[in-house]
């Protein structure tokens, strides 16, 4: 067993991490709510937008506007899905909507694939300049761009709750959530509040997508499939209801799966977790529940 | 193909004579195509198609196992291909350790597969549909890595029978009766008319109605005295087997496995293609084997990356769900029966159908809804 100040720099790590799993969390969470879509296409969005921002600062553009583009494309991308096949699914239950989503995940991973395949020269990579700067507490060393990541995190959750709480549209959110016919009625425009919650998810997804980017790696398989799962995890661990739930179940998946890394018996395990704690919560949370409704609700 | 067969005396006649003999002619032109692909394929074959065909056998094993789990059941597993390597891990080491005749391994591995997969979805099936695919998602995740770090037996020592230091790496035995490739082929496309048997058996009997009404829906099966989670799990465990059965075949006819070959985005592409291919009929497994199989290696040929055909998936599977539900297997009768009728029709008045096509998306009801993956299985089913 290695000894605790091995341990200590995969705290920060792991919290970076954990922040940005969150942030997706949240925002799957956020759109499932809304429209009952689980977002699966999430990580494919901000993997291509990464992609898209290196290329643009390869060209020798000010790194902003990659980062920008990035945050956009997720946006545009997410919400252009929503508009085309929200309303063609709709009604047709959450699983087919969202089976649908991994179509839109095939479709991205592949063009990646194609327009930036992987060679064997340099490896393709995003960095941010708080890379560089930081501070540090006793002899750990933390740097900005982790601090940026966990920010985010609790922001975006504490402000997606703030949200959903105090505006009118987080009501009409909400609304939606527990009965989409009846929030119709009662004058809802249905059609753009669930638009809204596609933008949102969208653009969630662009700032996971250049944040992993820098802080894990500018790989497609992943930003494609790890995000998805690692962040999918933290939102099945709240039932895909609650946002703080999913809050504090990345961070903990991100902690774990970081802290094993120095353990050299179950290392190469470590990619393990969100599915082995994700199991292990569904296991426990499923004692004595009967769920067999036919509607499909969080 | 499923409802009609089989005598049920009072149903049947009062059908009519017509629907029998439908019946009857199906069969003979399945029968048929099963004496061409045995017969007659191999000798045309190069080698080449020889290997794609036996992975198109192969895989038509695995689309069946998760066409009845989601076309039958409802069940979306995201994890067959997981499933699948968990087969053809269990049969290659199997192979490898012990001498049995291969038959009983690919019995052995299919029923060593079917435990496991069942105990993994276990906890998952009390759930609903959703929570069920994402957990079966991460699980496809999970074994990826857990394959990439044991790797799969090449003949070494041990547990995970692999050794990383071998120098001559042997290959994966093959049966006595099936030691070359066109041998093989026929070894393995007899495999899978005995799964579709079995996997039909089940359609068929209790289990089958007990699926129809599960699928339906839960609460009235639960109502009608139907053990919903026991019969979940039995699917599970059905297609669990024949994928196992599967690996181990796919472990004879690759005679060497590698975690690599089996990324994770493989995963979601055989969900994709068992839905374009039509997971409510048999047939639609076939196709999807297709899809899966022999497009990819039509590709490699012709110099097109793959990464086109994963593009044409993702495309393939938004539009099978949003307006083609019954996929392939289901659409493409009725755009031929659709294109028959227009093209009789567009005799008696061509003005009107150059007019239509001119335009770009053509007056409504002349444009077909299918256009996408129905006409690209066109070419190849």
């Amino acid at each position: 067993m290695p000894s605790w100040a091995e341990f200590q720099p995969y705290i920060v790590t792991g919290l970076a991490l954990g922040g940005l799993y969150a942030l997706s969390g949240v925002g799957l969470v956020v759109l499932y709510r809304a429209t009952g879509v689980l977002n699966l296409a999430f990580g494919a969005v901000g993997a291509m937008g990464a992609f898209i921002a290196y290329s643009i600062i390869q060209a020798g553009n000010p790194g902003w506007l990659g980062w920008i583009t990035c945050i956009l494309f997720g946006g545009v991308v997410t919400l252009g899905y929503g508009l085309v096949f929200g309303p063609a699914l709709a009604g047709r239950g959450p699983l087919v909507q969202s089976v649908s989503t991994l179509g839109l995940a095939l479709v991205l991973f592949g063009a990646i694939d194609l327009a930036w395949p992987t060679t064997g020269g340099q490896s393709p990579s995003i960095s941010f300049p708080t890379d560089n700067g930081g501070f540090s507490v006793g002899q750990l060393q933390v740097n900005w761009t982790q601090v940026i990541a966990l920010a985010l995190g609790i922001v975006i959750t504490a402000g997606t709750g703030a949200f959903l709480r105090y505006t009118k549209l987080g009501t009409a959110m909400r609304a939606m959530a527990n009965d989409r016919e009846i929030t119709a009625t009662l004058g809802v425009p249905v059609r753009r509040v669930e638009a809204a919650a596609w933008l949102g998810c969208g653009l969630l997804s662009g700032i996971a997508g250049i944040m992993l980017a820098d802080l894990s790696a500018l790989d497609d398989t992943t930003l494609v499939f790890t995000v998805v799962i690692s962040s999918l995890a933290a939102a099945l661990i709240g039932r895909l209801r609650s946002i703080p739930v999913t809050f504090v179940a990345a961070l903990v998946i991100g902690l774990v799966h970081d802290l094993i890394t120095p353990i050299n018996s179950i290392a190469n395990y470590q990619d393990m977790t969100p599915f082995v704690l994700a199991a292990v919560a569904l296991l426990v949370m499923s004692r004595g529940q009967v769920m067999t409704r036919s509607r499909e609700e969080g | 193909m499923i409802d009609t067969a089989g005598p049920k005396a009072p149903a049947q006649a009062r059908r009519g004579p017509g629907l029998e003999r439908r019946v009857y002619i199906r069969a003979a032109v399945i029968a048929v195509l099963l004496l061409l692909a045995l017969l007659v394929l191999p000798l045309l074959m190069s080698a080449y198609y020889t290997d794609t065909m036996t992975q198109v056998a192969i895989y038509s094993i695995v689309t069946l196992g998760l066409g009845l789990l989601v076309g039958r059941v409802g069940l979306y597993s995201l994890g067959q291909l997981a499933v699948l390597t968990i087969g053809a891990w269990v049969g290659a080491r199997l192979l490898f350790g012990t001498g049995q005749p291969y038959i009983l391994v690919l019995i052995e591995a299919g029923l060593v597969t079917m435990i496991i997969g069942s105990l993994i979805t276990l906890p998952a099936l009390r759930l609903r549909g959703l929570y069920l695919a994402l957990i079966t998602l991460m699980l496809a995740g999970g074994v990826t890595v857990i394959e990439a770090t044991i790797n799969f037996p090449n003949g070494g020592g041990g547990f995970s029978g692999y050794n990383g230091s071998l120098l001559h790496i042997p290959q994966i035995r093959r049966p006595s009766f099936a030691g070359t490739d066109p041998a093989f082929y026929r070894f393995s496309v007899i495999v899978a008319i005995v799964m579709f048997l079995l996997v039909f058996a089940h359609l068929k009997m209790r289990p089958g109605r007990a699926w129809a009404a599960i699928k339906q829906s839960e609460p009235s099966a639960l109502a009608a005295g139907i053990n919903t989670t026991f019969y979940k799990l039995w699917a599970m465990a059905l297609a669990a087997f024949v994928t196992g059965v599967a690996g181990a075949l796919l472990a004879g006819a690759d005679r060497e496995l590698f975690s690599i070959d089996f990324p994770i985005q493989n995963s979601i592409e055989l969900l994709a293609v068992v839905l374009m291919g039509g997971a409510f009929a048999l047939t639609g497994a076939v196709i999807a084997a297709f899809l899966q199989a022999f497009i990819p290696a039509l590709l490699q040929i012709w110099g097109v990356p793959n990464d086109w055909l994963i593009i044409l998936f993702g495309i393939g599977v938004m539009q099978v769900l949003a307006t083609a539900p019954g996929g392939i297997a289901d659409q493409f009768p009725k755009d031929m029966m659709r294109l028959y009728r227009r093209i009789t029709r567009g005799r008696s008045r061509p003005a009107a159908a150059i007019i239509g096509s001119g335009g770009a998306a053509g007056p409504p009801g002349t444009g077909s809804v299918s256009t996408g993956p129905a006409g690209n299985g066109g070419g190849t089913a």
